[in-house]
């Protein structure tokens, strides 16, 4: 193993490199906004589809409130008689309240408003229930009677949502190639300002290895430095976002609470960039003196 | 030890040219042979190829075409991997001093020993040593723009031979100092050069060149022209015919 010393000049005089650990901070910063993203949107579609799982509404339309309801009770029976199906449940007119308020505001639900009926079926996890079976058979109790498994507009959404976390992901490939450029422009251009100071080490018998070492270690740390500054700053991005949108969406959709452990992930950033800029110096310096005699 | 091998050759040039960036070669077919422990002046005109020919032996350049044994290696071809550990065994004192800005006069003459893994209390010892020998005990830590021309001299002096290195290459050496310290300097070339140091000495001053009598390795227009010592005048022989420099 060759002998490692910092024989590179001080802070002060590194010009070309004094910028490398803010740029760092923008590209951790970037990518770590982009993972947090992905990985936010993939626990929360993940969480919320896995809630609708199992589940179909029915749901009974009509002109006449009494008769959908006496229409939806003998439903209800039936149903509660079929195999497969765990809980049947009309829901209260306060619940088809609450969930219409967000879109019609609080107090505008009258009675003369012709809300259906809608009845929440949960099925056995072990269960396969044929929604088109199930429909023709609720359907000689309602003519007007429609289930839904929310498959179809599940499956729009799980199209979105991977298009999104592919999206993200590109992003992110993006990010690291544009720090990659950064780090090899940085590396190259140190070697362009410390030319004299490398050409002297060389001549006096100084291995490639130790003067990639030299230009490594530094780099490593521009990487954790700008990486953790970037990260705080991401963290607190996200946090402020969080807040933003619990505010907003109230009443609109459930959002949980601060995902710590999803976002943990997001520590090792700053370490995998450090490495990543070390690498990339090393191998810049490498190939630098190897186009030396 | 290259040093005890008598009658060997330590570095030999056979039919060596050498050009840069494919122009026209500003060596040609130079061959020579120097022996262990042997001193001998490099002279020629300006452009003469002097400089190109440091640069071979130095191990910064590649000839075109020849062979360079050097150690018993023909490092016109060795790998470059190879190199390092060659160069580590040369010892260069360059026209500009090249000393590191941004090190201490004791830190430059450090590097070649930190660059050969030395321990801190080991190095400190060491160069402090050759630091005093070379008349700068009171100026180690002052950095090269603090150093006048003749210091900063002797401390790339002591940086090439701290390692006691078995070629020691210096390129105008007395060129930017006092004639006083001309001749300290010489005779610090000439100490080491007892103590079995191979020495090569590139120079315009011919008074130095008749003044030591060394042999000289003459360069005109990229030809060498060997041309054997002659003896220094009696004035600078004491009784037992050594420099009394």
């Amino acid at each position: 193993m060759s002998p490692s010393f910092d024989f590179l000049p001080s802070v002060k005089n590194r010009e070309a490199t004094k910028l490398l650990p803010w740029a760092m901070a923008i590209m951790v910063y970037l990518s770590a906004l982009f993972a947090a993203g992905s990985l936010l949107l993939h626990s929360g579609f993940d969480e919320w589809a896995s809630s609708l799982q199992g589940r179909v509404t029915v749901q009974i339309t009509g002109e006449e409130k009494s008769a959908i309801m006496s229409e939806a009770l003998e439903i209800q029976d039936e149903l509660r008689g079929t195999p497969g199906i765990k809980s049947v449940r009309i829901l209260s007119d306060e619940e088809i309240s609450a969930l219409l308020e967000p879109w019609l505001g609080s107090g505008n639900i009258t009675d003369d408003l012709p809300v259906p009926v809608m009845i929440d079926l949960e099925t056995s996890d072990d269960a396969y229930v044929n929604l088109d079976a199930l429909e023709s058979q609720v359907r000689q109790y309602s003519e007007n009677v429609y289930l839904d498994d929310h498959a179809r507009w599940l499956s729009h959404f799980y199209n979105l949502a991977n298009t999104i976390e592919y999206t993200a992901f590109s992003i992110l490939i993006m990010i690291l190639a544009a720090s990659i450029c950064i780090v090899i422009f940085g590396t190259k251009s140190s070697m362009a300002e410390h030319k004299k100071t490398i050409e002297i080490m060389h001549l006096m018998g100084a291995q490639d290895h130790m003067i990639a070492k030299a230009y490594q270690n530094r780099f490593m740390i521009y990487g954790i430095k700008g990486g953790l500054g970037g990260l705080v700053l991401t963290l607190l991005t996200i946090y402020i976002l969080f807040i933003l949108i619990q505010n907003i969406s109230e009443g609109l959709v459930e959002i949980p609470s601060f995902p710590f452990l999803t976002l943990s992930s997001l520590l090792l950033f700053p370490f995998f960039f450090a490495f990543l800029t070390m690498l990339t110096a090393r191998v810049t310096v490498l190939r630098e003196l190897g186009r030396m005699v | 030890m290259i040093r005890s091998l008598k009658g060997l050759s330590l570095l030999e040039f056979k039919n060596v040219s050498m050009g840069y960036n494919k122009g026209h070669d500003v060596l040609k077919d130079v061959s020579f042979k120097l022996e262990p422990g042997s001193m001998h002046f490099l002279t020629g005109p300006s452009g003469a190829g002097k400089t190109s020919l440091l640069k071979l032996l130095y191990l910064a350049h590649r000839p075109g075409r020849g062979e360079i044994i050097m150690f018993g290696r023909d490092v016109a071809k060795s790998p470059r991997e190879e190199l390092p550990k060659l160069r580590r065994r040369i010892g260069v004192v360059f026209q500009d001093f090249r000393l590191l800005d941004h090190m201490s006069a004791v830190e430059n003459v450090a590097l070649p020993l930190r660059i050969a893994g030395g321990s801190g209390a080991q190095i400190n010892e060491h160069v402090e040593e050759l630091l005093s020998w070379v008349g700068l005990k009171q100026r180690m830590q002052a950095f090269p723009s603090e150093l006048s021309g003749g210091e900063k001299q002797r401390v790339a002096i002591a940086r090439a031979v701290i390692r006691r290195p078995d070629i020691l290459l210096a390129d105008e050496p007395t060129g930017n100092v006092d004639p006083e310290m001309a001749e300290r300097l010489m005779y610090l070339f000439v100490e080491l050069n007892k103590l079995g140091t191979t020495i090569v000495i590139a120079t315009h001053d011919n008074g130095l060149v008749s003044k030591i009598g060394a042999p000289r390795l003459h360069l005109e227009s990229g030809k060498l022209l060997y041309l054997e010592g002659t003896r220094p005048p009696s004035e600078f022989l004491n009784q037992d015919g050594e420099f009394k420099i």
